[in-house]
């Protein structure tokens, strides 16, 4: 009965909250911004911060989905100093931003952020989906800031049969006219792309709503990540021409023609512990193409995880909680040495709450502003 | 409840082959190439569009929408560069 009644009532149902884990700006730069989680009241307990880098086709908040299904709740409750790279909206004029820009400049700039808030100037990085192949080829050039690397779900291998790899590699694919039209690619071409990967997925989806309607738990969870799904942005054209021309063409990562900034990018050069993970039923990013780190990079300590579990759910779930994240703990604290508690960092905090649409103000340094509504 | 779990069964069943089956078809050239070169047409007559447009709009002696992208591009260039000799300065403080 419950079943129908949820059913019923799911278009009135309040939308869940997403992304609301406490977090102030730390830095910002153009439209991205780096997110610093605020510390739990017994403060932090490893000395190493802790980068979150998500993929530039979804908002960040899928690392902070909702409370109890948030990785980033979960790694602020272990003790960790987490921060997290919010790449913003591009704007009509982003088109020109370049991949050179973004993996050398933004990124490589966050990094150094974080690191310089402790003494040894170092950070853990993750790297979620196309946010972990952008960290493997910054660190792979940049290794001096990076403490160690976890790539989830981060392609490096491209030309892999799959259908992207296929679709892009066709004779027909004009790439040059597609960002020249568009500025911007529209989100709405990479969904529909990404709906090609699993054409019944809507109806599996609605298939498993009406299944578990019953459970007010997993409607809010599915409400979640819909709304997180269907927030989706556009990506700045000249980074889409590299990332399609040199990577899904051209493969250029693993066979070590690829360039930032001019410099040769070999992944025998990132020699931070290094992990990467991989899930059986990923069908966005196959198991081979994330696994393909392990052989390149030239960590002598690094390990593959391989794990049921899809693209999203299996690191966005209440499973994941109890699975997957943690693994990636055990693996920080391998990497790091505890120390005693210290009381959470002190942070000035101006309260401007963020409009609808609007970025919240901050200063670049320091003073940060509080944004508890970061996810809107 | 037997019921549903056996249709369900059998749904996710279906669904499996089905996905399998239209993956195939999908990859298969047949079927992807008409569809790319339906996208590349679309976008070469909307950049043709663009352009024709701009060039009216230049014509008047004003701004285009590229021009103004490229400006506010230059400025954020500029952002960053100032940014990154803050960063330097901080760093030749420190040593």
């Amino acid at each position: 009965m419950k079943r129908f009644t949820n059913l019923l009532s799911l278009a009135t149902r309040p939308k869940p909250q997403v992304g609301i884990t406490p977090a102030d700006v730390f830095f910002s730069e153009n439209k991205w911004r780096l997110l610093r989680y605020r510390a739990r009241p017994e403060g932090i307990c490893h000395p190493t911060p802790l980068l979150l880098v998500p993929s530039l086709i979804n908002r960040h908040y899928v690392l902070d989905l909702m409370p109890g299904k948030s990785f980033a709740e979960y790694m602020v409750a272990q003790g960790f100093d987490v921060f997290c790279i919010d790449w913003g909206t591009p704007g009509d004029e982003d088109r020109y931003v370049t991949f050179d820009d973004i993996v050398d400049g933004a990124l490589g700039r966050a990094i150094r952020q974080v690191a310089k808030t402790v003494p040894h100037e170092k950070t853990h990085v993750l790297g979620y989906c196309m946010g972990g192949t952008l960290t493997a080829i910054h660190g792979a050039v940049h290794p001096e800031y990076i403490q160690s690397f976890i790539a989830l779900a981060a392609p490096v291998k491209f030309n892999d049969g799959s259908l992207l790899s296929r679709w892009t590699n066709l004779k027909g694919f004009d790439l040059d006219t597609l960002v020249e039209a568009t500025g911007n690619v529209p989100w709405q071409l990479l969904q529909s792309a990404f709906q090609l990967l699993r054409p019944t997925l809507p109806l599996m989806k609605a298939m498993n709503l009406l299944d578990r309607a019953w459970n007010d738990e997993f409607l809010d969870g599915f409400l979640a990540l819909e709304a997180w799904g269907n927030d989706n942005v556009s990506i700045p054209g000249e980074f889409y021409r590299t990332f399609i021309k040199d990577l899904y063409q051209q493969d250029l990562l693993l066979t070590g023609g690829f360039r930032l900034k001019g410099r040769k990018v070999e992944l025998k050069n990132l020699v931070c512990p290094t992990l990467a993970v991989s899930f059986e039923h990923d069908n966005i990013v196959p198991g081979p193409s994330a696994a393909a780190l392990i052989d390149a990079c030239g960590a002598v300590d690094k390990q593959h995880l391989h794990l049921p579990g899809g693209h999203v759910g299996a690191v966005v779930s209440k499973h994941a909680a109890k699975t997957l994240w943690p693994q990636l703990v055990a693996f920080y604290a391998k990497h790091d040495q505890p120390v005693v508690a210290s009381p959470a960092p002190r942070i000035e905090v101006e309260v401007a709450p963020a409009k609808k649409g609007e970025p919240a103000r901050s200063s670049r340094h320091g003073r940060a502003v509080r944004t508890s509504a970061v996810a809107e | 409840m037997m019921i549903w779990d056996q249709w369900k069964k059998g749904f996710d069943t279906w669904e499996q082959k089905t996905a399998d089956m239209l993956e195939s078809v999908l990859k298969s050239p047949t079927v992807l190439q008409p569809m790319t070169g339906l996208l590349t047409s679309t976008m070469k007559v909307k950049s043709a569009t663009e352009k024709a447009a701009a060039q009216w709009w230049g014509a008047l002696g004003l701004p285009t929408k590229r021009e103004q992208e490229k400006t506010l591009h230059a400025l954020n260039q500029i952002q960053s560069r100032l940014i990154d000799l803050e960063e330097r300065l901080a760093e030749l403080k420190k040593n």
